[in-house]
């Protein structure tokens, strides 16, 4: 049908106006994780930056509450050694991105915690959705990662139809009593708004897995060196791929999964991927996708190539299509692969965390340390002696 | 005990003003794990019913009914699914707020003295499947259609409710439990014990319901799971490997009474009021075989829907009869769990 018999019929049929077609994507806007826990960029950081601040104000006021007290208990020794005893260098409060940093690796041992349990792959993915999403509501220095993780395992495991129970989780837990995770339960369903519901990418990638063998297999082989074989392992070095880069990074919050599963077939493999995109949705296969320069991969290319698909005809439109689509994945490549702490970084930000969430206790050590030199040096003495 | 203050933004509303946001009228029911309370939105006048799910209760947490019925009931907003137009927390419990709906199906099949047109059990199969149909294309099974989960708002649109036992259709290598829908209204691969099965399962209780509905009484009321294997197949056949490919491989298939398939002239006497169409669409609802049966998209593109009579418009469907006492009309709402 040409455009213009299309048209025409679309004037013939007005008045009775025919109920709009509802796509996959239509329902997925729907979505809570789109409408709620999709962002761009400056958002996620600006909701992360929110939760931060929170999480300051709360240390801080915690902080001040134990400082005063500790004052009053001992006004002598704050008195001698007020610049050991300064309220400015006592503690140091985490920044949102050594928070972020510090729940990335954290993450690394949900995936460990589910793989002990032997639970499936959804509830490894689910836990990791629910906790990264409570750590956008929250901050870690009121709440410490270790109990909303087992929490958000526990609560995973039951949203996943994985049901276990309260005792033989924590039986197998150390240093985790039963009220610590029962008690978080609700404050963390509280903080994902009460839904709980997530789309990950492994089903895309398996769909794309099957349709990556009905476009360049059937009926007849497109490429000379592609077999089911070929297209069997990528697939599975794009699951591979997804459990150690796409999960554990942000880009659940900033891309779809089908946008994320199409991203870890690409990282893969380069070169069959663009060539299904073009079997897929181009005419003209002799397009030269690779030539898509990788330096304006940047949010205002892709409006502009949004700006353009309206503007041109058809194949045109397909060809932006595409390109806007490979650029998405670029970036979403580009945004999974993370920015580890090494293990001394993440030490170094648990145990400020800790300061954070018991400033008691660091001021009573150092008022205890401040305190106590004279008989240290007594004991040193009577050993030396 | 109503109480009153602004309305504030939806959703994410804090647990402090939110008590404030909605009045707690009275009580209408108590079940095992929730208690039901009605009450108006202040803002705006509208009748609601709050489900405060008794946390607490349960030693291992949050109930998985509850965790089902929040976590897919968040997802699914369509005209023929009930609302949840809020969730709260007071001291540790979770309310949901729902739309408030008064009656059900059942309370109408029951209800002698009112006669169904064959354009209102349209009007309401149609809803049904529409409801049915947005389920399963958010790929959610709802694994609990009965009449009285299916609800009627003031302005007769049916609404499908109670989501403690739906979930999301599982991976194809995932193990679903076949302990699922009231008996009545149970699809033979789930008697025969199958671990995979899809929305074929809804689909047959939709089946069953528009029996139902023309027939002013359950379709196939088995006494216990094994008698309902027996009611099931002496009404549609005993299921064998010519019409239903590996059937004897499912766990629960032995030592069945081998009943012969209805022939139409037998379905024409039972359902006398139903036309070829409507008699078309129940036996393609109520096939042995899931694979044969329709699904929601098929079901509403049938021919039965075209032909006349036109279906009901809702707010022209009988509605329950005002009752003397004030006492029973809110037996619709109360929802007690049968599993």
């Amino acid at each position: 049908m040409t455009e213009q018999e299309k048209e025409s019929e679309n004037g013939r049929t007005e008045e009775v106006p025919k109920k709009q077609y509802i796509s996959n994507d239509d329902l997925y806007r729907r979505s809570s994780q789109f409408e709620l826990w999709s962002f761009t960029q400056e958002s996620l950081e600006a909701k992360k930056k929110q939760a931060n601040e929170i999480g300051r104000r709360i240390a801080k006021q915690r902080f001040d509450e134990a400082y005063n007290k500790l004052k009053q208990e001992n006004p002598t020794i704050f008195e001698i050694h007020k610049q050991e005893l300064d309220a400015n260098n006592l503690i140091t409060l985490l920044s949102h991105e050594e928070e972020t940093k510090f729940i990335h690796a954290y993450c690394q041992n949900i995936v460990q915690t589910a793989d002990y349990f032997r639970m499936p792959t959804q509830v490894k993915l689910t836990a990791i959705s629910l906790f990264k999403k409570f750590y956008l509501e929250n901050s870690i220095m009121e709440y410490h990662p270790k109990n909303i993780m087992y929490t958000s395992v526990f609560l995973a495991a039951k949203s996943e139809n994985y049901f276990i129970t309260i005792e033989s989780f924590i039986s197998r837990l150390k240093d985790v009593k039963q009220e610590d995770i029962l008690d978080l339960e609700f404050k963390i369903l509280e903080s994902l708004k009460f839904t709980l519901l997530v789309h990950h990418a492994f089903r895309p990638l398996y769909g794309f897995f099957l349709d990556f063998q009905a476009i360049l297999l059937h009926p007849s082989p497109v490429m000379y060196d592609v077999s089911i074989d070929t297209l069997g392992s990528l697939y599975d070095r794009a699951k591979k791929w997804l459990n150690e880069y796409a999960i554990l990074s942000d880009v659940a919050f900033l891309f779809t999964p089908p946008q994320i599963a199409l991203a870890a077939m690409y990282a893969i493999d380069r070169r069959i991927t663009e060539r299904y995109l073009k079997e897929k949705f181009l005419d003209d296969h002799t397009v030269n996708l690779e030539s898509i320069p990788e330096h304006n991969d940047d949010v205002k290319e892709e409006d502009k190539d949004n700006e353009a698909l309206k503007a041109s005809n058809e194949s045109s439109n397909q060809r932006e299509y595409c390109i806007t689509l490979i650029r998405t994945i670029r970036k979403c490549i580009k945004l999974s692969k993370l920015d580890n702490p090494t293990p001394e970084e993440s030490k170094e930000i648990g145990k400020r965390c800790k300061a954070a969430l018991n400033p008691d206790k660091v001021i009573e050590r150092r008022v205890k340390k401040l305190a106590a030199p004279t008989t240290t040096t007594t004991n040193t003495t009577t050993t030396t002696t | 005990m109503a109480t009153e203050l602004q309305e504030s933004r939806p959703r994410s509303t804090p647990t402090s003003s939110i008590q404030l946001k909605y009045s707690k009228d009275r009580k209408v029911g108590e079940g095992t794990y929730a208690v039901v309370y009605l009450g108006v939105q202040i803002s705006t006048k509208r009748k609601i019913a709050i489900k405060e799910i008794k946390t607490g209760l349960f030693k291992d947490g949050l109930d998985m009914s509850a965790i089902r019925e929040v976590k897919y009931l968040q997802e699914l907003k369509h005209p023929n699914v009930i609302e949840l137009i809020d969730v709260f927390s007071t001291s540790n419990n979770l309310n949901l707020v729902l739309e408030f709906l008064p009656c059900d199906l059942e309370v109408l099949i029951k209800d002698t003295s009112i006669v169904f047109k064959s354009a209102d059990i349209k009007s309401w199969l149609l809803m049904t499947l529409r409801g049915v149909h947005h389920c399963h294309r958010n790929f959610i099974l709802h694994r609990d259609l009965k009449p009285n989960n299916l609800l009627l708002a003031p302005d007769g649109q049916l609404k499908i409710a109670d989501f403690g036992l739906a979930r999301s259709l599982g991976n194809p290598n995932e193990d679903l439990s076949s302990n699922v829908v009231t008996r009545w209204y149970r699809a033979p691969e789930l008697l025969f014990g199958a671990k995979h099965y899809t929305g074929a399962v809804d689909i047959w209780s939709v089946g069953i319901i528009f029996a139902e509905l023309m027939l002013r009484t359950p379709y196939l009321p088995g006494k216990d799971d094994i008698d309902q294997l027996d009611v099931t197949f002496r009404a549609l056949g005993t299921p064998t490997e010519q019409i239903w490919p590996n059937v004897s491989n499912l766990p629960q298939y032995n030592a069945l009474r081998v009943y012969p398939p209805p022939s139409r002239q037998e379905l024409r006497n039972r359902f006398s009021a139903a036309t070829e169409k409507a008699l078309d669409l129940l036996i393609s609802m109520t096939q042995l075989d899931p694979s044969r049966r329709c699904d929601s998209t098929s079901a509403l593109l049938h021919d039965y829907f075209l032909e006349a009579p036109r279906a009901t418009n809702p707010n022209e469907l009988p509605q329950k009869r005002e009752k003397k006492k004030p006492s029973n009309e809110d037996d619709g709402t109360i929802k007690r769990r049968k599993l």
